[in-house]
């Protein structure tokens, strides 16, 4: 790849420009930045736009807009599972996240681990909580880094070494300083420039790519006939069908579950703010539809063999579709401002998702284990400290391991996090659930969750469920929470059972 | 406060049962797995759940606005909605 000049101006002055934002957003809707609520929720009182930018910039990361065409280019409409997904996401997010903001703002809960911790009083569910969010969210981090060095490979840096990765270092520096800066109120501030750039180029794309390969027709009939639809059911076997269902649901219960989607729901200052979300947010899904399918303009464009892309492609494997697809297509100013769009879309979720980890390491574990009576200058203190700790062993995983590393974690954070699901709706919705049942279903459920991933080789979270003859392939985080919910809901009478025995005979001894 | 009046949930709430048809729909992938009828040359599979979409947030928007009447005409003071600071209907 040769290095594009104009593209390089273009992208590092729209990086600059976030860069001043994100500075500026300390002094945005002024609060005391010493307080954890103001530092890492923004004080609570984003409206139904800003939470809109928000959340957009939280569930449609710079991964999404790489991965999700990247697989509609390798492997077809399988990859095209993200939009039933997204349309299942909003009546969760409708139904049960109102409620639970109503219940965080009223006894002051910052993360998932503390409404937890508050409904169960069981201090190791909560620890259980935390430590999960934490370790499903880390890699998902890592991952905003390849979409990040994806795109500045395209731009014609050199690859590896110490060189090739410090426009990598310096952005990440970048962000590190203004999230310890401003919080929150960065992320929200930058969210607005990340979706405008998104919007234009993604707009552009339709417009001026189709035009150039013939129209839509002429694009989906280059694509391979076996790509263009899921694989039927043969003999025994559900085929795709099973697996396309069963990812869009579980990854759709998974979604509000991860840290960083708390962080921005619980951002918002009213209930109904997140109800009017639930229907705004479709227009992120639209456009995502119609970036998935920027991964068969991809194929209609030829670039996977186009030998002036054959080196991104052997470094970066298909997630370089859609990078080369914009070279191919777009002159170099253009180029830069869709590449600055991606990365800039890589800073927004990086900021909210280590805001959202350091919220749960101050709140569940060093307040909680560490220092119980510090107080609330020193718990925003912690907080920030961690938000940089967690950048910093993002990049270093990034640089240090080989990207399947990050990409096979983040695969079994998804496995893990929906195994937070049960806790989260019987706490929400029953009377009283025993807590060490939840735990033990929580533990079962991970335990199963890995296994299936791992006899797949971490390579696929499809695992071939076999009942009654009849093979189900499908999503292994279903399945695992599946038997995590049944091991609840069978415990939870029997323990409370014996601890009301327990308690009787204590009273009478 | 008289509890009399306050409605039991599942009557205040029977406007999400609207949320199972887009559900059900876009989980019931054998009825959308086909090529034909292509739209402008972009087949079923693919035009049938970018339109999903849509009507899944018309459906939204929908449920919205008849639950915000309901709680407002019943005027309900067990809404979990209502009643918290800050947050207009």
């Amino acid at each position: 790849m040769k290095f594009d000049l104009t593209a390089t101006i273009v992208f590092t002055g729209l990086f600059l420009l976030v860069t001043l934002l994100g500075f500026m957003a300390a002094h945005w809707r002024k609060g005391d930045l010493n307080q954890l609520h103001e530092w890492g929720l923004g004080g609570r009182r984003f409206g139904t736009i800003i939470t809109w930018f928000l959340l957009g910039g939280d569930l449609y990361t710079a991964y999404t807009f790489i991965a999700v065409p990247a697989l509609i280019f390798g492997m077809g409409a399988i990859g095209f599972f993200a939009v039933p997904y997204t349309i299942l996401i909003y009546p969760i997010l409708f139904i049960v996240f109102p409620r639970l903001w109503v219940i965080a703002k009223e006894r002051g809960h910052v993360t998932a681990a503390d409404y937890i911790s508050d409904r169960f009083g069981n201090r190791l569910l909560a620890l259980a909580f935390a430590l999960t969010g934490i370790i499903a969210t880390m890699p998902y981090i890592a991952l905003q880094l390849v979409g990040m060095e994806v795109v500045i490979g395209a731009l014609g840096f050199p690859a590896g070494g110490l060189v090739g990765h410090l426009p990598l270092i310096i952005a990440f520096t970048i962000l590190a300083a203004f999230t310890y800066t401003s919080g929150l109120r960065a992320p929200a501030l930058i969210a607005i420039v990340k979706d405008t750039l998104i919007f234009v180029t993604v707009f552009a794309a339709l417009v001026i790519i189709p035009a150039k390969l013939g129209g839509y027709g002429a694009i989906f009939a280059s694509v391979p006939q076996e790509k263009l639809l899921l694989a039927p059911p043969s003999g025994s076997s559900l085929g795709s069908y099973s697996a396309y269902a069963t990812l869009a649901l579980g990854s759709a219960l998974a979604l509000f579950l991860y840290p960083h989607a708390m962080t921005a729901i619980l951002s918002a200052s009213s209930g109904n703010v997140i109800k009017r979300n639930a229907a705004l947010l479709a227009a992120y899904s639209f456009v995502l539809g119609l970036i998935a399918l920027l991964g068969y303009m991809a194929i209609a464009a030829g670039v996977g063999d186009n030998p002036a892309y054959a080196a991104g492609f052997e470094q970066f494997g298909p997630n370089f579709a859609v990078p080369a697809l914009f070279l191919d297509s777009f002159p170099s100013w253009f180029i830069g401002v869709a590449f600055a769009a991606i990365a800039i879309g890589a800073l927004v979720p990086a900021a909210i998702m280590s805001i959202a980890c350091a919220n749960l390491f101050t709140r569940n574990l060093y307040k909680e284990f560490i220092r119980p009576n510090c107080s609330e200058a020193d718990e925003t203190r912690v907080a920030k400290i961690t938000s940089l700790a967690v950048k910093a062993g993002a990049v270093v995983f990034i640089l240090t391991l080989p990207q399947t590393y990050a990409i096979q974690l983040q695969l079994l954070g998804g496995i893990w996090i929906i195994q937070l699901l049960p806790s989260i709706l019987l706490g929400l919705y029953t009377r009283g659930f025993n807590a060490i049942a939840l735990l033990i279903g929580w533990a079962a459920g991970i335990t199963i969750g890995t296994i299936m991933a791992a006899m797949q080789g971490f390579g696929s979270s499809i695992y071939p469920l076999e009942i009654f003859g009849v093979t189900l392939p499908g999503y292994a985080a279903l399945y695992s929470v599946a038997v995590n919910v049944l091991i609840a809901f069978a415990l939870s009478p029997i323990l409370d059972y014996l601890s009301r025995r327990s308690a009787v005979s204590a009273s009478r001894s | 406060m008289t509890r009399k009046k306050a409605k039991p949930d599942w009557l205040r709430h029977w406007p999400r049962l609207l949320f199972l048809i887009p559900c059900l729909m876009i989980l019931w992938v054998p009825s959308y797995n086909r090529i034909e009828p292509a739209l402008g040359g972009v087949p079923f599979f693919y035009w049938y759940q970018l339109a999903w979409i849509l009507i899944g947030a018309v459906i939204v928007f929908l449920v919205f606005m008849i639950e915000t009447r309901i709680t407002r005409t019943a005027k309900s003071p067990g809404d979990d909605m209502t009643g918290v600071p800050g947050d207009s209907p």
